[in-house]
């Protein structure tokens, strides 16, 4: 998960550099199109992690790490 | 006894010496005999366990419902506080600032209270000064020993009170930002006498772990007492000491703790700390589309141009492509062999005039009226000339008659014959003249039946 993470940034970085290698050079046409559809793959790839992004919460008490239930949480408050 | 003053004149020598002596003093007492007559002003002591101060709170001195501490000017985030005036009871301890007065009709001095506070805030706020003047020393505020946040960190640990309100705030907004984070709860007693304890050994805790990007240390409004475990000093040397970078967001906006000052980064609230720590998934949405958008915008540019380029390639090879070629040849001489149609329509139609107009004027010329007419022609000439002919033949008869008539007529033999004579010279010349004659010349005289020779011997010439 950590790895995937980290692609997102590494991805994204990539993304931008094909942007502006294609904005900025007159490339070759083969080599466009191949930045041009890795560049839609990647977008692509961060979008689908981006929609399916998660924060995993966790509390750390005494006996040990549990997940944490924000609705748990609410009905303590409540109480 | 040097003087003996009138009651008067000693207590206005009182009220002198005293109201100049103590123009504005600071008094800390409890508060007894208290009472609140209609006019509004409010009478009360101050005592402690040894004397009694009088006080006299004019109306005109006393504040509505505060918003803001008078003394430091901060807000007071849990909305106005209710007047002390209002509140004030038998028993509390408070600290009063005014003048003293001496009021001669009583014989009593008083303080003319114009500001008082509950004793318990103003000692905080002394402890606070004082704390934050010596870290200040420390160089615990220091901007340029501030660590920079992670960008994105993907481990967070956050030292808050699990079920208060800051770690539901910061949920809230950390659900919506970044692209996925782990996050560790470390809980924490966020008020009370044993808060900043546990603060102290969480942050020790997760220092030690060594596990986390970053520290937040969170927690939500409340009043100056309820964030005190903020201000305390072993928390803020952890906070200094900490190898992780710490971001703090304590209270609201207006509220500052030590904590606050010393963290890396200030949040203004847990919600803040939130926003701090990651950028909002919108955003890198709408960046990852810009991103997209730039890319396929780019690519259709330089496919557009290409195809332009090819496209123009196309037609300039189609225009030289033998189909073509020969679909301009063809063309070409489609309209040459109209040209020679035409031209040919042309020369046969001039042709064909000409050629008729050669027959009729051949047949006007030689044909069967004009042959005719030429026979006639012919026979009529034929016939002048037989005519001529015959004419002339008869004409030469007669003409030859008569030239042979002529010519007989002319033969000088036939005049001799009637007795002329011709005389010639010996050279043959036939004299004419006297003159072609000398004397004693040799003449031959030429008679009918021949000749005579004889010498000259006169010459006379006829008188003319």
């Amino acid at each position: 998960m950590a790895a995937k993470k980290k692609n997102f940034e590494t991805q994204l970085k990539r993304l931008q550099t094909i942007v502006e290698s294609l904005e900025n050079g007159e490339l070759a046409l083969e080599k466009s199109v191949a930045l041009y559809k890795e560049g839609m793959t990647l977008s692509k790839e961060c979008r689908a992690q981006l929609e399916n992004a998660r924060n995993e919460i966790r509390l750390f008490t005494e006996e040990g790490e549990v997940p944490f239930e924000e609705e748990t949480t609410a009905a303590e408050n409540a109480e | 006894m040097s003087q003996i003053f009138t009651v008067r004149e000693l207590t206005d020598a009182l009220k002198k010496t005293l109201e100049g002596a103590f123009p504005f003093v600071w008094v800390r007492g409890q508060v007894s005999n208290l009472s609140r007559p209609a006019s509004g002003h409010m009478y009360f002591s101050l005592k402690d366990a040894d004397a009694v101060l009088n006080c006299v709170w004019f109306k005109g001195n006393q504040r509505g419902d505060e918003r803001f501490d008078p003394l430091t000017g901060e807000v007071f985030e849990d909305g106005p506080r209710p007047s002390l005036a209002r509140t004030l009871q038998n028993g509390t301890e408070i600290m009063c600032a005014g003048r003293l007065n001496v009021y001669p009709p009583r014989g009593s001095y008083q303080l003319v209270v114009e500001l008082a506070q509950d004793v318990g805030l103003g000692k905080l706020f002394m402890e606070f000064e004082e704390l934050k003047k010596k870290l200040t020393a420390k160089g615990f505020f220091e901007s340029m020993r501030k660590r920079k946040l992670p960008y994105h960190p993907q481990k967070v640990a956050v030292i808050t009170a699990p079920s208060g309100a800051a770690i539901q705030d910061f949920l809230r907004i950390s659900g919506t930002r970044g692209w996925g984070t782990q996050i560790r709860i470390y809980p924490a007693l966020v008020q009370g006498d044993l808060a900043a304890g546990q603060l102290v050994a969480q942050m020790d805790r997760v220092n030690t772990e060594g596990w986390a990007d970053v520290i937040v240390l969170i927690r939500g409004g409340g009043s100056i007492e309820d964030l005190w475990a903020f201000n305390d000093e072993t928390l803020a040397e952890r906070i200094f000491g900490s190898k992780i970078p710490v971001i703090a967001g304590v209270g609201h906006e207006v509220d500052t703790t030590i904590a606050d000052m010393t963290a890396d980064v200030r949040a203004a609230t847990p919600s803040h700390a939130a926003q701090l720590l990651w950028p909002e998934r919108s955003m890198l949405m709408q960046s990852l589309d810009e991103l997209e958008i730039r890319l396929t915008r780019r690519i259709e540019q330089q496919l557009g141009a290409k195809e332009h380029g090819l496209s123009t390639l196309e037609r300039g090879l189609g225009w030289l492509s033998p189909e073509q070629r020969l679909k301009r040849l063809d063309e070409q001489f489609l309209g040459l062999t109209d040209r020679l149609d035409r031209a040919l329509g042309h020369t046969f139609e001039t042709a064909e005039r000409t050629v008729n107009y050669s027959e009729d004027r051949i047949r006007r010329a030689f044909g069967e009226d004009a042959v005719n007419y030429q026979l006639q022609k012919v026979q009529s000439l034929k016939d002048r000339l037989q005519w001529a002919g015959d004419g002339m033949l008869t004409k030469a008869e007669r003409t030859l008659d008569r030239a042979a008539i002529m010519l007989e007529s002319l033969d000088p033999q036939k005049p001799l014959e009637r007795g002329y004579s011709l005389v010639q010279k010996s050279d043959g010349t036939f004299i004419r003249s006297v003159d072609d004659v000398s004397k004693g010349e040799q003449l031959n005289v030429m008679v009918a039946d021949g000749s005579v020779g004889v010498q000259v011997e006169t010459t006379t010439k006829n008188r003319s």
